[in-house]
């Protein structure tokens, strides 16, 4: 109910557009194999369904172990075993990972704040939000089969696939960075380093180039972020939204960008 | 036909620009001896293109290579272009492998730098190109099995509010002892290509002198666009980069505080080469060698890409000084591709 509910609001639009682009450039998970399930995401709604059922009694559970035994009886590490376990990891991770890296984010705030021993009711707020993440993400799955069925999406790669135009590159640029956030909300600031210089660059640094004709300050705003910002941000003490906030404003700077060689690509020359 | 008369016409005119030639330094620039070479062809007087075609294409400047292959394509309809991209090095690698393999993907490879395409070559796979495609190229850039496409030269950008072109020496080597502060990015390919004409043409040890002494002042940028943009802001006086970023950066704000100086006959003005070649026998590779050398390819790639004309009677980039002022050293550009002792050296040095 939640879940269609999330589908109908205005503001999925973007999202809409978000997945699209996603799974159109192709992407490989960091967190090992992905099975066939995810190029066929109907077939497999239901089984998603019920792990996300799974996944909110079990969670739940373990905040009810805390507010009955206290910290000392409960293992919230089993919180990340049960998301690395279901298949619905891999579904929400190729299809929509802001969403992705929400869930990690609710994960990880509930299980430290049980690890900090914080109050009962800070601990079902994070629950809270954990759930809110969970069914939002359930919701984006379901979009994403849709247009799936309908040939809309691209079958997800499990190679890497190279972007050949600059728009091309600077939509793989704006996942990657998603992605950046999801490895930091999972608690890999390593990981969440790593995309960052590899996308500077292998993709940043092979459009920066067209890019600086048409805005050189926008070009060495972005320069400052990949190389300062966002590196200090994911350095362990920030919070995942302190990053995200980074991430947006750099993705909003990106689609600048990507406006500015639209418009710079319609004014250029045939080459015969 | 009309292809008849332009091999012979390219024939004749090779002859007397081999005579003509002869007693020039190596490599000659531009226009000093125009007019006894033959000028670029138009893409009017090639034949169509027409069969299977698997390109491997090392990635290009912003995608510009993509439309110069979506030109052919819509210009050769009846030409299906298969085309595999990847980073230059990894296609070269690959080449090489499926052939020992057995196996031949590609029928040509085009490569943003000269070292990759010198790894193929010296494996024995590239054919030999024909005499006209050869010669239609500037001398210093003529070699029997591979045609550079573009070109692009080391420079020193230079902040126009910190340093005068007149206190920038005209020898690299000569950096080393200045007072300047300097922006590199050792880790780029480029600058490692140009440390690796270093060693080739002064030797290891001077080599690694010269990197000892530059890394005493030096500040490291990740990528050259970033070293330009370092010498701009002042962070730092010069630097050392390809001339194409400086141009783009000017480009974009016409009023930046940074030129470009230009050192003589040595590595910090070495102009290395984007290449093609063919793998596979028959006209098409050929062929298509020579669609990339038309004069309207290379305008496109000198006007749009910054990348410097290495066939005839094409204008280069503005921006660029005439290039009979500049004096790159003589260096057959596939040695480039000797790299591990360049890294190994800048590992020695602390550089890396």
């Amino acid at each position: 109910m939640q879940a269609k509910s999330f589908i109908r609001k205005p503001r999925n639009l973007g999202m809409v557009l978000g997945l699209v682009a996603l799974l159109g450039a192709g992407q490989v998970s960091a967190n090992g194999e992905i099975g066939d399930h995810v190029n066929d995401l109907k077939s497999h709604l239901g089984q998603y369904s019920e792990e996300v059922n799974w996944l909110v009694g079990k969670f739940g559970a373990v905040v009810d172990t805390y507010e009955e035994k206290g910290q000392k009886g409960t293992n919230t590490n089993a919180m990340l075993e049960y998301w690395e376990e279901v298949d619905f990891h891999s579904a929400i991770e190729t299809s929509y990972v802001p969403v992705y890296a929400n869930i990690w984010q609710g994960i990880f705030g509930v299980k430290q704040a049980i690890d900090a021993g914080a109050p009962i009711a800070k601990v079902r707020e994070e629950q809270k939000k954990l759930n809110q993440a969970l069914w939002q993400a359930l919701g984006a799955v379901k979009l994403a089969s849709q247009y799936q069925e309908k040939g809309l999406l691209a079958k997800v790669q499990t190679t890497e696939t190279e972007p050949t135009t600059v728009p091309e590159t600077l939509d793989d640029i704006k996942h990657r960075l998603d992605r950046v956030v999801a490895k930091y909300a999972e608690k890999l600031p390593e990981a969440a380093t790593s995309i960052v210089h590899d996308t500077y660059l292998h993709r940043f640094e092979g459009v920066e180039g067209v890019l600086i004709e048409q805005d050189a300050d926008l070009v060495e705003d972005l320069e400052k972020d990949f190389n300062v910002t966002l590196p200090q941000a994911i350095d362990g003490k920030s919070s995942v939204d302190d990053v995200r906030k980074v991430v947006e404003s750099m993705q909003a700077k990106l689609d600048r960008a990507k406006d500015l060689v639209a418009a710079a690509e319609k004014k250029r020359k045939d080459v015969f | 036909m009309q292809r008849r008369a332009f091999l012979r016409s390219a024939c004749l005119n090779s002859f007397a620009a081999a005579g003509a030639l002869g007693a020039l330094p190596f490599p000659v620039f531009a226009s000093d001896v125009a007019g006894v070479r033959p000028d670029a062809v138009s893409v009017d007087q090639l034949p169509p293109l027409e069969g299977d075609l698997t390109l491997y294409l090392g990635r290009g400047e912003g995608g510009l290579y993509e439309n110069v292959l979506d030109a052919i394509r819509k210009r050769n309809p009846k030409l299906n272009l298969q085309v595999r991209r990847g980073v230059t090095a990894a296609l070269a690698n690959t080449i090489v492998a499926e052939s020992k393999a057995g196996v031949r993907r590609a029928d040509v490879f085009w490569a943003v730098d000269s070292g990759a395409i010198g790894l193929v070559a010296d494996a024995g796979l590239a054919r030999p190109l024909p005499a006209d495609v050869t010669e239609a190229l500037r001398p210093g850039f003529q070699y029997p099995q591979w045609a550079p496409v573009t070109g692009r030269i080391r420079t020193i950008p230079y902040n126009t509010e910190r340093v005068a072109r007149a206190q920038i020496p005209d020898s690299v080597m000569a950096l080393a002892d200045s007072d300047f502060a300097i922006g590199w990015a050792p880790a780029y390919a480029s600058f490692q290509s140009f440390v690796t004409a270093m060693r080739l043409l002064e030797g290891e040890k001077a080599t690694a002198d010269w990197l000892r002494g530059v890394n005493q002042r030096a500040k490291s940028y990740a990528g050259e666009l970033g070293v330009v943009m370092g010498v701009e802001r002042g962070e730092v006086d010069i630097g050392f980069a390809n001339h194409y970023y400086t141009l783009r950066l000017k480009a974009g704000k016409p009023d930046a505080n940074v030129d470009l100086a230009f050192t003589k006959n040595d590595a910090g003005c070495l102009v290395n080469a984007s290449g093609i070649l063919a793998l596979s026998e028959g006209d098409l590779p050929i062929n298509f060698i020579r669609y990339l050398l038309t004069r309207e390819v290379q305008s496109y790639l000198a006007r749009e890409a910054y990348e410097i004309p290495l066939v005839n009677g094409v204008q280069p980039p503005q921006g660029l000084p005439p290039l009979s002022e500049i004096s790159p050293p003589k260096l057959d550009l596939t040695k480039l591709a000797d790299l591990r002792p360049t890294l190994n050296l800048m590992r020695r040095t602390g550089v890396l």
